[in-house]
This record gives C-alpha cells, structure tokens and sequence, in this order.
C-alpha cells in the first residue's frame, strides 16, 4: 500500500518537483505530540496525535514524517481530526534524502488563520515490528518479545512538547531503554514507568527534526522487552478466490492459508503428555495456538475446512442467518478452527478454508448504467495476524463485460486473466489483485461492476445442448450405418 | 394345453421386442445405480479420502501423471522410496489403473470439467463397479440367457465379495481388474462361440489392459490355455477354438510385453508356459486335423497321432528342460504358497505377515457371497446339464476359483464373479421353471410332453423374470421355438423328470408358484440386506480414519494419522527421511511427502529386515543403523492408550522373524517371550523385549499419563511398569492427540564424542559408577 503510493505517486512528483517538496506544505507549529504505542504480537498499533497551531494564513497542507525504518513496517497510516469520523486525504511525497524521512501531506478540512489550532490524529500499524526473545521458548515456558523505536517523533515543524507512551498487554515489562545520559530536552527524568505503560517525555523545544542532521545526532533508539503470552500469528500467504455465479445464485470464497507461529521457537521438543497435562490444569502453554475463531459472513453455507491430506474434522461452524445487503447488522457467522496439531512456535500449519453465500447479499444491478456490482470481502481477519502476501482472485460469470472495480485501498499490481471452469466455453475474466502487509484495518470491500447480458446466460445450457445433440446424432448415425465387410 | 394363467396375446411382437429392450436397459441401469450408490459409504460416513495403503502410492503416483505427463510419469525415478536405493517406478508399477485415471482427468479437464484428481481416484472403483456389473451381464448372457445376465449383473454389483476390493476411495488395481477380467472373458467366450479373429483381437487387447494393470492377469493366462486344454482333450476341437486361441495369444502375448514391468516373462517363466504350451499343441493338432481331412490311410493316422503325442512330450520335454537350464524361471515363492498353505511362513515370512495372504476362515465365504454360496454349486451342476463350451470354461473357472478363494483371503475376489455368474444360472433357472404357466398335461402321453414345454421353457427362460416380459413369452414363442437348441429341453428335462408310466410330473396351479417364488424373492431380499450391512460396517473404512462414538451418540473421528502425518509434512525439513514399518510407507510418502526406509512394495526383503532388526534391537545396536541410513525420524504406531489393536507391538514378532530371517545369530524371536513363552510387555516381559527399540518407543514416558494410577496397555490389557523406559539416542519429537502416532528424532553424534548414553547421564548431572567399566566409545559411521 504505502510502498504502491510510492511507485505511483511519489517518484512522479519527486522528479517534477525536486527537493523543495519539503517546503511545499504551508508553515505550522506542533503545539503537542504525543504518542500511544500498543505494543502486540505480530502487529503494534500507534497512535499520534499533533496538536497544530498554523503560523500564517489559510494553512492547509500539514506534512507528517516518517523515519525510513518506521515507513518500512507501516502497513497503515490513517488521519483524522481528533473526533470526527471523517479520513483527512493523504499524499505521499516519498522519501526526501536530504530530510532522511519519508513525507506525507495531509490536507486538513478547513484552512486555519494564524494562530488557528487543530488535533490530528494519525493512526499506524506496524508490522514485522516484534521479535521473540529469546528466540527459542521450551514449551511450557511463557514468551517475551522485544519492540524497537525511534524516541523522537521526526516532524517538519517546531514542536513544544512530545512524549511517548509504550502500553504493553502485560505488565511484566523485563526491560527498557533507560536514555541515562539523555538530557538533551527535558531535565527531569527521561523515562518514567508506570505498570504496563512506560512514557519517554516530556520534552520540550523540539526543532523541526526531519532532516538528516538531527536524526544523526539527537535521535534515539528505545528498545522494550516484554512478556506476551499469546501466540504470535503470520500468515505467510493467503490467496483467496470468489467466484461469482449467477446461474447458482452463489458468492464462492476460497482462502488457502499458510499460517505460521512466528513466536518463539519451540525449543527442544513437543511432549504431547505436558501438552495434555497443562491443558488438564488449565495452564496451556502460551506461544502455542490450539484453536483459531474466524468471522465470517452472516448467512454462508456449506463451509469446508481442508488441508493436503484431506478434510479436517474439528471444526464447528455456527451460521448467522443471512442479512440483506445495505442492513447495518454485526451478525457473524462464527468458525471454530482447530488445526490438525497445536501449532507451538515456528511452526506451520497450511490449509483451505471456503464457504458459499448468497450472491444477493453481495450484488446489485445499477439500473441507470445496466451494470452489476457486488461487493466482495477483501480478507477475513485473523486474530492479531498478519497478512504477509495476499493474492486476491475475483471471478465474474462467463460473458461478463466492461468491468470495473474499486478496492478500498491501492494494491501493489493487479491484473486481468481468464479462469476456465465448469463446461465453459470462453472462459471467465478474473481479476486478481496482490497486497503485503494486511492487517486487520485492510478488511474491506472490493467492488466490481461489470455488464453480463442475459445472453451469456444461455451459453452454458446451449454448449452442453449441442454437445448432446451431437453425440446423440453420431449415435443415429452410426446405429443406422452398416460398416460390416459384406 | 393347460396354463397356470393366461398371458396377453394381442401384443405384436415389435412392441414386446422394444418393451424387452427398454427394461433391459432400465434394469442395467438401475443395476449401475446400485452398484456405485452401495459403494458410497465410505465417502458419506467419512469423506473423500483414499483409502489403506497401497491406494496412497497409487493416488501418488496418479498425481505425478496428471500433473506431469505421461512420458515423466513413465521415466519416473522416485528418490525418496527405499531410501538410500530410490525406486524406478515406471518399471515397477502396473500402470494401467494409473492411466485410466489420468485419461478421465485430461477428457474431463478437455471438456472444461476441473474435477479434482483426489475425486476421480476415489470414484474410479464405483465407476468401474458399474461396468462390471454391465460385463458380467454380457458374460452370463452368452451361458443361459438375458434374464441370469440380469440377475449376475446384479448380484455382482452388490455383493461384498466384491464391494470389499472396490469402494470408494479404495483406489487399488483391483479396482479395474475385475471389469477387465470378465470382459476378457466375455470377450473369450464370444471368440470361442462365433470362431471369431475380431473377439480373439478383442479378448486380446483387454488382456493388455488387464496385464497393464493388475500382477492377477496371470489367472487369464492359465484359464484360457486351461480351458482349451480341457476342450481338446474333450474331442471339441474346432476351427473356432484354433482361430480364438491363436488370435488371443499371438496378440495378447506381443501386447503384454508392452508393459515394462511384464517385458520378457510371459516367455521366460513358469507362470506363463502353460499359455505357450497350450498354443503349441493347438497348432499340432490344427496341422494333424488338417492332415486327416486330405489322407485317408489308417495307418498314416495312427502314426501321426504317435508323432503328435511325440511332439507334444517333446514340447513339454524343451520346457521343463529350459527351466532346469535357467531359461525359463521357475515358480515364485508367491505361486509355490498357492499349492503349499505353510510355504510362505517357513520362507518368505514378508507374504506370510500379510493379513489378506492367510488362507481363507469358512464364516468370510458367508459374509462375502451370503446365499450365492449354496446356489454356486448348483449353477455349476447346471451347466453340466448342458456342457456346452462355454459351460466348460464356467467349471473350470468355479474349480480353480473356489481352491485359490479357500488359499488366500485377497483371491475371494477372482472367485466372486463366477460365484455370481452361476448363482444367477441357477436361480433364473428356477424362476423361469416357476413362472413359466404351462402346465404338464395329465392326460397326454408323458413323452410328448417334454417336447411341448420346451419351446415354452426356452421362451420365458429368455425373458427377464417380471411379468411383461413373461407376457412376451408368448409372442417369441411363435418366432423363436424352431431354432431353440436342443440342449434348453434337457434343462426343462432335468427341472420337471419324468418317466414313462408314471403320472406326469410338474407344477401345477398358482400356489405352488408362488410358495417357491416367495421364498425366492425373500431371500434376494436377504441377499440385499446383507449386502447392505456387511458393505456399511465392515468394507467401508478408510482405516486412514478411524470413527469412534462420542458420548451424545454422535460421531467422532480419530484422525491421528492425518495429525502426524501433516506434521511431518510442515515442520520438518523437506529432505528428511522417516522409518517405519512397512506398513505405513505408502502413506508417508503419500501424506507426508517425506523419504521413506521400506514401503508396501515389498520388493528388497533386505532393506526391511533392516528395519525390523532396527526396531527389534537395543538402542545401542539400532544407532548405527539409523545413522547409516540417514534417517531423521522414526515413527511408530501405538495403540496402547485407545486401544487401537493393529499397532505395531502387535506386528512386532514379524519384525523380529523378517529380521531373523537374514540375520539369524542376533536376531532370535524366543528371546522376545517370557520364559513361560508368553507374549508379555508388562514387568514379565523379556529383558530383551524390555530393551527393543520398539517396546521403548512405545511406552516412553506412557505411565506418566496415568499419573499415580497403574498404567494398563488397553491393547493387550497388560499393566506396563511404572519405571518407564529411557531413551537416550532419540528424542521424542511428536505424539499425536491420542497417542497412536510417536515420532521420534534421532539424535546427531556428541559434538564431544561421547557416546550418547554417556552425554545423557552427564546432562541430568549423573555421576558415572566408578565400579563400571568407563563405556566404549561406539564406532558410529
């Protein structure tokens, strides 16, 4: 996503525009920042929020910054006004060498007068961002994981106060960076620690740090090691196939899922007699996963859940009955999976997970333009996973044209092909879409729309018909033809 | 004449003759229905799933020609069997049951029909049960008529003889074999019949793709020659016999040296020489037939007859001379085992350790053909009654059937068809005597009675046994009676004797007909039922997955192999090699895509008595041997805990009597029993049994599950002892849900070059004896 915004955007407007990009935005101080970390398994959610006072006039563009380490992990990078529902648009201007960040500009909803403030917030996933340690864990040993940051938020403009809060779900913190001999913004104590939470701040005066002088001699690196006791979730690839079919009425989902535990890796071996042990006194090992529960759409039927060597038994699927679609309603159908084994850390567990839905909770038909569209689940979410690479198939019916559609965010490249399946004639277009990094903000809708004549309907029944017409008239002929030898 | 009761008569006999066609067609379909719907259970109880053993290597294997290619496929050398020596498995294999495979899968691809190949292989042996039924139809109706080939298509169908070899999933050479035994057959029957070169050709080409895919097509190479034997001897030779025989064995033989794994033995050993044989002595006797028909002197005859007798024993003589030279190879063990029950345990104890290899229990006879078993003997009893040529070949098939069946539990399955084949004779045999209205006249002269009912006899004997087609009987009557074969009369003879001055004998009025045919109905009903039960409860495990009742009543599926299986599969390296048990090859290499030591195919007997003295041997003997071998992990089967009894305690004496067989002064089966000569793993057990590699995989650490309470070993209902065993070479490296599965790693050398019994003391901080000897280093390479 962010690195698609990047090939597309950013190289364009880098050339076009040259190194001034930076002062392209208007001028702005950072009256506060101040961010929240959550640290977690595979993903870390970050919240920041400035506090931005415009120095001249009709101020609009406020540009964010991101340190090139930080930008590699971001999976999601969102802005708001503190309160209000609406994202403020983003664009990314790419990586500025000599500011050593990466830049955005927001555009807030109003342009503020001098002196005029705002709240922004700016929320982020990280991913990739954790890494066990120790890297190995016994099984009944618990697991501890350690998050590296940049201590300093980099932003283009002054700011007068910052500070940062690292909120682990534990409070068992074994350690963090401690800045002994930073005094550069504060004379209190750089660091304060505070049950689950540890705060780097407050520190005042900040110049603008987005440039490579400041990073090179007033930034630091925090390092926090902390206990998390469950286990640590990748999908290393998802491909998922819908297949839309009008003549079953049918929205077919297939996921094949490569799941892995990234935790801590099992050292030694798996002892099944500890494993039922500890499950007998309710004390499971932490990094392992035992079961898996997935959302899935209200209203699927005939669900499947299989791996290479055959279906899996231990699942159960509790059907929410369907709801129509444009009807805001949280029903879930909800699966219980259960892998074949506990997946313990490194693990990998592989396997197909698929289910058909009624293709009216899905599908309209603009009457204005004579076009279909339906709207097709981009993922579902794994609990606290992420998605390294996805690969996303949507397959029209047979005949379908002049097709259009519309992610929720960019994908890294797409692109149009034709699937063969059932007694087709000329095939289906497929469209297929590739992401990295998807988390649990990228579950959104894929719409497409395209045109499907009433006659690509009839292709099918008419190929089969004339392929029994024509073996039933090679039969006639040849019971009524004597080929003997006289 | 009198009738029983009354038949239409206004029915034109085109309409009769449609009518008859129709339900014909109706009936074989209904029949295929059956046959695929009653080999369903398997998928409906459990799911689509291959099934046992070898059906994983061929499903593996099915998998490399749809993916791959033909030309891949049959260049196919697979490294990871039979691990380090790989196996060349295009030479190896009968290919035909893969081909057919990948032939549907690429037609049904053509047409734009994706079916899974998992799919095709798992409903190849229903689909092929369908045509089955259809061939044996074909077969039976060229020994009586079309109503027994109705009959037998339906008794083959569902009978579990047969169902056994063939449900779904069991996706095994047998699976086709059958189809293309009885079409061979057919096919034979029909050459023979007609002296027809295009049904030899025929019967010829379905012996290739019967030699292509099955080792059992052996059996067609000696019932054909067997049954022409037996006809020449008879004095029935004939042109038809001389252009079948000679038009099915030039070109099968050719044809079956196509397949690389047959190449060159259908003339260079034992098993096929009797085919060879037979085709020279038809040609001497063709050439000395042709001889008396152009020389008229008595004298000339009987020397030709002594020179042909004389070239006959010479023949034999060149044979059985080759075969002491080395030209011929003799029997196999497999074929010695066929006449001596005892061969294979004193010899071969590989074929012996196969279950479906011991001689056959009387109760599985029922439970496989229920009542087919007493109307068999009287089909075969009806085709005495006519003998013609093809009755010849019904007997000869019932004889040597019902010895091979009573030898071996597997070859029920050749017997089943003719089981089939002359039940059907019989019991339409008795329905057409039954439902046939004429009724013997009292009055007339009993001679001239034989002669009236047998036109009628014939008729409805060619009619299935409904009433429509009763009602034809009638109308063919009038078209059929002149041309109706002498030998139907005899059969009408044998059903109603009569003897002259007595009173006239048959069956008179309704009740009588339908007291019999009642009885007759019911106990088809009975033959369903039984089918029914026996194909649901005993034939329909995958026995990959095991099904177990929770509680509530509901099922529940223990599905430890597929656990274990998939672990290998994901979380251990790819080049890692894995050793077990025979047994379990097949599916490693199939589920877990990892090499294996041995597998199913049984073929270096060596290799697996490496195995087996790997297991049966301490851990200090069997170290070594792992690591000579490579191997990673070493998986077990254990029932102990469920009580699973196929486990591989249970199949350890034949570990230990495979690895006698080749290593006879450490390997000694007594030393596995108690003193007492019982066969014990509690604290009785031998000190030996008590050190095998085996009995310490199995219950390593296995009495700590029952915490304070005694460890009982449900399998064998035997307290094991609460020491426990140690493992100081192999650590243990995965136990799946219900413990049946154990895999174990085996350990690298010391980095130190200890020994690692020494390492594993030193790291639980045991302090060495002084008193003992320090422990020599093993020679480990």
């Amino acid at each position: 996503m962010l690195k698609s915004w990047r090939c597309c955007l950013s190289l364009f407007l880098l050339g076009v525009l040259g190194p001034g990009v930076v002062s392209a935005g208007h001028s702005f101080e950072n009256t506060a920042i101040v961010r929240t970390v959550e640290l977690g398994g595979s993903l870390v959610h970050v919240t920041t929020t400035y506090a931005v006072k415009a120095l001249e006039d009709g101020s609009r563009l406020y540009t964010l910054a991101l340190a090139d380490s930080e930008h590699e992990k971001t999976s999601w990078l969102e802005a708001k006004i503190k309160g209000e529902a609406a994202v403020l648009s983003l664009e990314e201007f790419g990586y500025s060498p000599d500011g050593g960040a990466y830049l955005y500009t927001v555009e807030l909803p109003n342009a503020l007068k001098a002196n005029g403030t705002a709240n922004l917030v700016v929320e982020t996933v990280q991913t990739h961002v954790t890494y066990p340690w120790p890297d190995q864990a016994a099984q009944s040993d618990g697991q501890s994981l350690k998050y590296e940051t940049d201590l300093l938020v980099l932003s283009p403009y002054h700011t007068a106060v910052q500070r940062t809060k690292i909120r682990s779900p534990l409070p068992q913190i074994h350690s963090y960076t401690t800045l002994d001999d930073f005094d550069d913004f504060t004379t209190e104590s750089p660091v304060t620690k505070s049950g689950a939470t540890i705060t780097y701040g407050p520190y005042y005066n900040i110049p603008p740090s987005s440039n490579k002088d400041f990073i090179a001699e007033k930034q630091k690196h925090v390092i926090v090691h902390y206990a998390y006791d469950n286990p640590m979730l990748e999908v290393l690839s998802l491909k998922r196939t819908a297949e839309i079919s009008h003549w079953g009425a049918n929205l077919n989902i297939e996921d094949k899922v490569h799941l892995q535990n990234s935790g801590a890796k099992l050292k030694g071996h798996f002892s099944r007699l500890e494993h039922q042990s500890s499950q007998y006194y309710g004390r499971p090992s932490p990094q392992m996963l035992p079961a898996l529960t997935l959302h899935l759409p209200a209203g699927i039927h005939s669900a499947y859940f299989y791996d290479l060597v055959g279906n899996v038994s231990t699942s159960h699927l509790r059907v929410a009955p369907s709801v129509p679609k444009g009807v805001q309603s949280n029903l879930n159908s909800v699966m219980e999976l259960r892998p074949r084994y506990p997946l313990m850390g490194g693990w990998n567990y592989s396997f197909t997970l698929g289910w058909d839905s009624p293709l009216r909770d899905y599908a309209g038909w603009d009457k204005q333009t004579g076009k279909y569209i339906v709207g097709v689940p981009l993922m579902t979410i794994i609990n606290g996973a992420v998605v390294n690479d996805a690969e996303i198939k949507i397959i029209l019916p047979e005949g379908a044209t002049d097709i259009d559609y519309s992610p929720p965010f960019p994908s890294l490249h797409s692109n149009l092909s034709t699937h063969v399946t059932y007694l087709d004639t000329i095939g289906r277009p497929a469209i297929t879409l590739h992401y990295k990094d998807l988390t649990y903000n990228h579950a959104g809708t894929i719409y497409v729309t395209y045109k499907a004549p009433f006659s690509t309907l009839l292709r099918k029944p008419m190929a089969v018909a004339a392929a029994f017409i024509s073996l039933f008239l090679v039969g006639f002929a040849a019971k009524r033809v004597d080929i003997r030898i006289k | 004449m009198a009738v029983a009761y009354s038949l239409p008569s206004d029915v034109s006999p085109a309409t009769v003759t449609n009518t008859r066609s129709l339900l014909r067609i109706i009936a074989l379909a209904l029949i295929s229905g059956a046959a695929i719907a009653s080999r369903l259970f398997a998928v409906i109880n459990f799911e689509s799933i291959i099934h046992e053993f070898d059906p994983w290597f061929n499903y593996r294997a099915t998998r490399v020609l749809a993916s791959e290619g033909f030309y891949e496929f049959w260049n196919w050398f697979d490294p990871t069997a039979w691990y380090p020596l790989g196996r060349v498995v295009g030479g190896t294999i009968y290919p035909g049951l893969m081909a057919t495979s990948g032939v549907i899968y690429n037609v049904l691809h053509a047409l734009h029909l994706p079916v899974d190949i998992r799919n095709i292989c798992v409903l190849l042996a229903p689909g092929f049960s369908a045509l089955t039924a259809w061939s044996t139809y074909m077969f039976t109706k060229e020994m009586k008529d079309e109503s027994a080939g109705l009959l037998a298509a339906a008794f083959i169908g569902i009978v579990p003889g047969y169902i056994s070899r063939s449900v779904a999933g069991s996706y095994d050479n047998e699976a086709i074999a059958i189809f293309l035994l009885m079409f061979t057959f057919f096919c034979w029957i029909k050459a023979l019949k007609t002296g027809s070169a295009l049904f030899g050709t025929l019967a010829a080409l379905f012996y290739f793709y019967m030699v292509a895919a099955w080792g059992g097509y052996a059996f067609i190479t000696n019932m054909i020659p067997l049954h022409s034997l037996a006809l020449i001897l008879m004095g029935r030779y004939s042109s038809r016999l001389y252009v079948a025989y000679s038009s099915w064995y030039a070109i099968g033989t050719l044809a079956s040296m196509q397949v690389p794994f047959v190449g060159f033995q259908p003339v260079r050993t034992s098993e096929h020489m009797a085919a060879l044989g037979v085709f020279g002595l038809l040609q001497i006797v063709a050439f000395a037939e042709l001889v008396r028909t152009h020389v008229s002197s008595k004298q000339f005859q009987s020397l030709l007859y002594a020179s042909v007798i004389g070239m006959g024993i010479l023949g034999a003589g060149a044979i059985i001379g080759l075969t002491y030279k080395g030209w011929i190879a003799p029997w196999t063990g497999r074929f010695y085992s066929l006449w001596d029950t005892g061969y294979a345990k004193i010899h071969i104890p590989i074929i012996a350790s196969v279950s479906e290899h011991q001689p056959t229990a009387w109760p599985s006879f029922f439970m496989d053909l229920h009542s087919l078993v007493f109307l068999f003997p009287a089909g075969v009893v009806m085709c005495f009654r006519q003998l013609r040529d093809e009755h010849v070949f019904v007997i000869i098939y019932a004889v040597v059937a019902s010895y091979f069946a009573g030898v071996m539990v597997r070859l029920m399955l050749t017997l089943t068809p003719v089981v089939c084949v002359a039940a059907a004779i019989a019991f339409s045999s008795l329905l057409d005597t039954y439902i046939e209205p004429t009724e013997p006249d009292v009055a007339d002269d009993s001679s001239g009675k034989i002669a009236e009912t047998a036109p009628a006899v014939d008729a409805a004997s060619s009619g299935s046994s409904t009433a429509v087609s009763a009602s034809s009987s009638t109308a063919k009557k009038t078209k059929k009676a002149p041309t109706a074969p002498p030998s139907v009369s005899a059969v009408a003879a044998a059903m109603t004797p009569s003897k002259k001055g007595e009173k006239p004998r048959g069956i008179f009025g309704l009740d009588t007909r339908f007291i019999v045919l009642l009885n007759a109905v019911g106990m088809l009903l009975f033959f369903v039922l039984h089918c029914t039960w026996v194909t649901s409860t005993a034939y329909s495990s995958p026995s990959v997955v095991l099904a177990s009742q929770n509680p509530d009543g509901s099922q529940h599926i223990i599905d430890d192999f597929r656990e274990a299986y998939y672990w290998l599969r994901q979380n251990t390296p790819e080049n890692s090699v894995v050793m077990s048990w025979w047994d379990y090859g097949y599916q490693i290499a199939g589920m877990a895509d990892r090499a294996t030591l041995v597998d199913n195919n049984t073929w270096n007997n060596t290799h697996i008595a490496t195995v087996g003295k790997a297991m049966s041997s301490s851990e200090e003997v069997a170290y070594p041997i792992l690591r000579k071998h490579d191997v990673d992990y070493v998986l077990i089967i254990f029932g102990g805990l469920l009580g699973y009894s196929g486990d591989d305690i249970n199949k350890f004496l034949w570990m230990v009597r495979i690895a006698q067989g080749v290593w006879p002064d450490e390997i000694q089966e007594p030393n596995y029993f108690t003193p007492k000569g019982e066969y014990k793993v509690d604290d009785m057990a031998s000190p030996t049994m008590k050190n095998s590699l085996m009995y310490k995989m199995s219950y390593y650490r296995f009495p700590e599950l029952f915490g304070t309470s005694q460890a009982i070993d449900r399998v064998r209902g035997q307290q094991i002892p609460k020491a426990g065993t140690t493992l100081d070479y192999l650590d243990e490296a995965f136990t799946s849900e219900n413990w049946i599965v154990r895999i174990y790693q085996v350990k690298k050398e010391d980095i130190l070059g200890r020994d690692l019994k020494s390492a594993n003391a030193f790291a639980q901080g045991k302090k060495r004896k002084r008193t003992k000897p320090p422990v020599r280093r093993k020679a480990t390479v």
